[in-house]
């Protein structure tokens, strides 16, 4: 029994040493890993391009640009919704990747902790750029992120079916309900949007309040009722699914290519994979701004795109490389290329004029873009409290809880509760 | 200890004063040795939960932004947190939402679970595969069959409502998803689904456990299958049945990807529950403090219920 | 023993089972159409395309691996570790056994988020991200507790005069959990080690959590390379999901084979 007894003991003894190890670490926190080599050779980047070929094509990318600035690039992709958990927990432990993609609605809360730093460091010029997408990456004055091309949303629509009812791309919000009842048939709805309750739903609202003189520091007015109201009359009147209200960009996409709907609200990131099926499926589409609520007002709509950044890190030599892929990205031919490959809009004005003359169909978009506004421009770090709010508000309005006027109330509560 | 347990009645007694020490060493020494078995697995679990839960609590008493992560400064703010949270009017149905889809969760669980364990026992032809196969939901990520649920339950296209229409059940489709009141309904199912396969494997396993002998016995002395259930099955499956119990609770009330996936806690809120609100508040809204202090009033709800069910069942744990 | 019923049961089995993996069916059958075709499928593939399985299986062999080595060897931990303290818990003569049996329970009541949060932090000094041991030790934190509060279920129901006749023979406690115990748990241990494995399995918070490279990548997270920021392949993403639940589901038939072989052969003496 002794024998018995010794092995036991010996066991004791070792999960007592890893227990004790195991809580001092734990309780020390992180010094972080840098290895503080003199020649960097390698940088980390993380973005959210999951999509087997987005991945590699970003990863062909960053290697080029890598190669130009004499580093490797390790490049991962995570899936979107992790991305900030992942980050702020990387920002803890001081193991931030050497170069950070945010979707650009998330780059004010990340550089507010601290943990980026701003890109006049390096000198990267922040001249020229759009002035929507520069509002995105800056924060307190100073830019930290920058987007090489940026995209907005837009009014995509099935020519035979607007052709076959003999139904005008609309330009107004009448037209808009006109269309879409004249396009309804059984099987088919005439228009789809995402009102879901996330942050997705409440970007494809934005271009509606905003057009109409809406504002996401006061909800609570008549411009952003008339807005709510035109998405209710939308499914009350049957020319769109109640099921919007469960329906990502993903699945709407999927709605418009199986024929389930005429129009959508969408964006230009869809462009390739429609162009694919207007060859096997003969899906003839066309892209067109969105409606306004009455003939000469201006369309606002949200900016979208995601912004390069620079973390804080242990090794300024890893900083100014990665600040130098960082610029490589953001080159006018850089803008270019990406812009083609994902049919996007270059954010430094000049180019994105350029290739509006290279590329026609993409005017509209390089027109949006111009006047399209940042989500946070704003209300900075207070953005994710109204954005809660409006999607709320869509919610409650569409499935008939509360009136459109009693649902943005409550969206206005939302938001500004602290 | 070996050596503690061989000694017999029919040995010779040792010296009395020498005998208490040797009872109190082999005692001591049979108390180390019990506590060996059960070491090993309480120093894992306090390795991987004591810290866990400990941030936990901390940080459901501070001011923990996202600006915390990186700063390391999070204010002491007492209460609050809780306060807020408790205060919101959102809590309120959340928390009805949470124990509707609990109970409901649960008993559209258990009892089909058991029927199909029961349904199991019998031994029949392919009965094994066919049990075996059961348990396929469990091997899909929840991403992949909660879209799938999505399709299936869409009100215009999904097959649900296509298969209710053939059968000429309904003229109009059920809006599985986008209804009020069919939303939690339809989270629920889902969830049952995902449940019966656990139910059914651990009862299972519980009814493999029962000495065939006693069902021979019971059988021989006339007692309809209604009788042998009550008066031997349930009774000697009770263990077992209140552990699934117990389990399903805690893992239910727990519950927030597939509400996420199915419905994202819409139509309105509808199916929106603690878990749910506690991952918005942290992941959305960057409340992290306040997202803690949910997670924690979760804790504190999982723990009523157990309590309740302990009490009410005191054999399943601690007989 | 049990009646042998006929193949009316079988039937009835087959249509029961029939409706609950109907989802299941409807998996395969979005996975047989071509991308981008998923709201159009029929009741059948009458014409399936095998665009999806190609791609998947070109993307996810090592993958595969990767989930099987970790979701057993999270078994393998688990049990080791749930077994004796199971045994202890609900057969020996320890105090406060109910307070520690209500601790482990509320391990499980704890969000995975707050555990992947805080171990994401003790990994990174110790230097086990983006390890399978790392993976396996924090996947095993839902199977621990689990299985130690099923398997002492399963080891109260063992009789007492078993364990009691091996004690007057003179086995000590070791002796006895080995070889009376343990033998008499199989059901317990299957049952147990199922779940451990499907837990494990199907993780995907600590997988993405623990890990910082692309190196240990259970199925679960290869399935994002179909699900982009701005596209979605449907068809790959479940073909994915159903090749990669083939080999584990010839291990649920088999491990489930023994439930039964265990309880005639050991229960019953």
């Amino acid at each position: 029994m002794t024998s018995a007894a010794r092995p036991s003991a010996r066991r004791a003894t070792i999960l007592s040493a890893a227990l004790a190890l195991t809580l001092a670490a734990t309780g020390c926190g992180g010094t972080g890993s840098a290895s503080v080599g003199r020649e960097v050779t390698t940088i980390t980047a993380l973005d959210y391009y999951t999509d087997a070929r987005e991945h590699a094509q970003w990863s062909e990318r960053l290697s080029a640009c890598g190669k130009a600035a004499g580093v490797t690039v390790e490049h991962r992709s995570i899936p979107g919704a992790s991305l900030v958990p992942t980050v702020l927990r990387q920002a803890s432990s001081r193991t931030l990747p050497d170069l950070l993609m945010l979707d650009n609605p998330d780059l004010q809360q990340i550089a507010q902790t601290g943990a980026l730093t701003p890109l006049d460091r390096y000198g990267i010029d922040s001249g020229g750029y759009a002035e929507g997408i520069l509002s995105a990456g800056t924060y307190q004055g100073k830019v930290y992120g920058l987007a090489p091309t940026v995209s907005t949303v837009a009014l995509f629509y099935n020519k035979d079916m607007l052709a076959e009812a003999g139904v005008a791309v609309p330009k107004t919000w009448d037209d808009l309900k006109k269309a879409a009842s004249e396009l309804t048939r059984p099987g088919r709805y005439g228009m789809a949007v995402d009102a879901n309750p996330t942050f997705e739903g409440t970007w494809q609202f934005l271009p509606f309040l905003w057009s109409n003189g809406g504002d996401e520091k006061r909800l609570d007015t008549p411009q952003a009722a008339q807005a709510l109201q035109l998405w209710v009359d939308l499914v009350k009147s049957g020319s769109m699914s109640k099921s919007v209200l469960n329906w990502t960009q993903a699945d709407v996409h999927d709605q418009f290519v199986a024929g389930r709907t005429a129009m959508m609200v969408n964006g230009p990131w869809r462009i390739s994979a429609l162009n694919k099926l207007n060859k096997t499926e003969k899906l003839h589409w066309g892209v067109a701004p969105l409606p306004v609520r009455r003939p000469g007002q201006t369309l606002v709509t949200p900016l979208g795109g995601e912004v390069w950044t620079v973390p804080q890190n242990s090794s300024e030599a890893r900083q100014a490389k990665a600040a130098r892929v960082l610029a490589c990205l953001n080159s006018s031919s850089q803008m270019l290329a990406l812009a083609r490959q994902y049919y996007t809009v270059p954010s430094r004005s000049t180019t994105a004029a350029r290739y509006a003359q290279e590329v026609p169909s993409m005017a509209a978009f390089v027109q949006s873009v111009e006047r399209s506004r940042a989500r946070t421009g704003r209300l900075g770090v207070k953005w994710p409290k109204a954005a809660t709010g409006i999607y709320t508000a869509v919610q409650a309005a569409l499935t008939g809880e509360q009136t459109p006027e009693e649902a943005l109330r409550h969206a206005q509560r939302i938001a500004t509760d602290s | 200890m070996r050596s503690g347990s061989r000694r017999t009645p029919d040995r010779p007694a040792p010296p009395r004063a020498d005998s208490a020490r040797t009872v109190a060493r082999a005692r001591l020494r049979e108390r180390v040795v019990h506590g060996m078995f059960l070491l090993p697995a309480l120093a894992y679990l306090l390795l991987f939960f004591g810290y866990p839960v400990v941030k936990n609590v901390v940080m459901s008493f501070q001011q923990y932004t996202a600006a915390t992560f990186y700063t390391g400064s999070a204010p002491f703010v007492g209460l609050r947190n809780y306060a807020k949270i408790l205060s919101s009017d959102l809590f309120g149905p959340a928390l009805l939402t949470t124990v509707l889809f609990t109970v409901a969760s649960l008993l559209g669980q258990f009892v089909p679970g058991l029927a199909l364990a029961l349904f199991f026992h019998r031994k029949f032809p392919l009965g094994g595969l066919l049990r075996s196969l059961l348990l396929l939901p469990w091997l899909l990520p929840l991403v992949v069959s909660g879209t799938t649920w999505r399709w299936m339950l869409d009100t215009d296209s999904g097959v649900v409502n296509r298969a209710l229409r053939d059968l000429h059940l309904l003229s109009s489709g059920v809006p599985w998803l986008t209804g009020t009141s069919q939303a939690l309904v339809s989270v629920i199912l889902v969830n049952i689904w995902v449940g019966i396969p656990f139910n059914t494997a651990l009862l299972y396993g519980g009814l493999q456990d029962i000495p065939a002998h006693l069902h021979e016995a019971a059988k021989l002395d006339g007692a309809g299958p209604l009788t042998t259930f009550r008066h031997v099955t349930w009774p000697l499956l009770r263990p077992v049945a209140g552990v699934v119990l117990l389990l399903g609770v805690v893992y239910t009330v727990k519950v927030f990807d597939i509400i996420l996936v199915v419905t994202g806690g819409g139509p309105a809120g509808a199916t929106e529950t603690l878990a749910t609100r506690s991952y918005e508040l942290s992941f959305e809204q960057f409340e992290f403090g306040r997202g803690a202090a949910m997670g924690n009033v979760l804790v504190l709800v999982s723990l009523a219920f157990a309590l309740v069910h302990l009490r009410a069942n005191r054999r399943a744990l601690n007989a | 023993m049990k009646r042998t019923r006929g193949w009316p049961s079988t039937i009835a089995g087959i249509v029961l089972l029939g409706l609950m993996l109907f989802p299941v069916y409807w998996m395969v059958n979005a996975s047989l159409q071509p991308a981008g075709n998923v709201l159009r499928a029929g009741w059948f593939p009458l014409h399936p395309d095998f665009s999806g399985y190609t791609t998947a299986l070109r993307d996810q062999g090592g993958s595969l691996v990767t989930s099987l080595v970790v979701a057993a060897g999270s078994v393998v931990l688990s049990l080791a570790l749930a077994a004796p303290a199971a045994y202890a818990l609900a057969r020996l003569p320890l105090r406060g056994t109910g307070v520690v049996v209500f601790g482990i329970l509320v391990t499980q009541m704890v969000p995975g988020i707050v555990v992947a949060n805080a171990l994401y932090g003790a990994y990174n000094d110790l230097g086990l991200l983006n390890s399978r041991l790392g993976l396996i030790l924090a996947d095993s934190t839902a199977g621990v507790p689990f299985a130690i509060i099923v398997l002492r279920a399963f080891m109260r129901s063992i009789p007492g005069e078993i364990i009691e006749a091996a004690r007057m023979d003179g086995a000590g406690r070791l002796r006895v959990f080995r070889s009376v115990v343990l033998p008499l748990s199989v059901n317990g241990l299957i049952t147990a080690g199922l779940f451990v494995f499907l837990f494990a399995w199907s993780d995907f918070l600590f997988a993405l959590t623990l890990n910082t490279t692309d190196a240990v990548r259970p199925v679960t997270v290869g399935l994002y390379q179909y699900i982009g920021a701005h596209t979605n392949q449907w068809n790959a993403l479940m073909a994915t999901a159903v090749l990669a639940s083939l080999p584990a589901s010839a291990l649920l038939v088999v491990a489930q084979r023994h439930i039964t072989a265990g309880a005639t052969g050991g229960a019953v003496k």
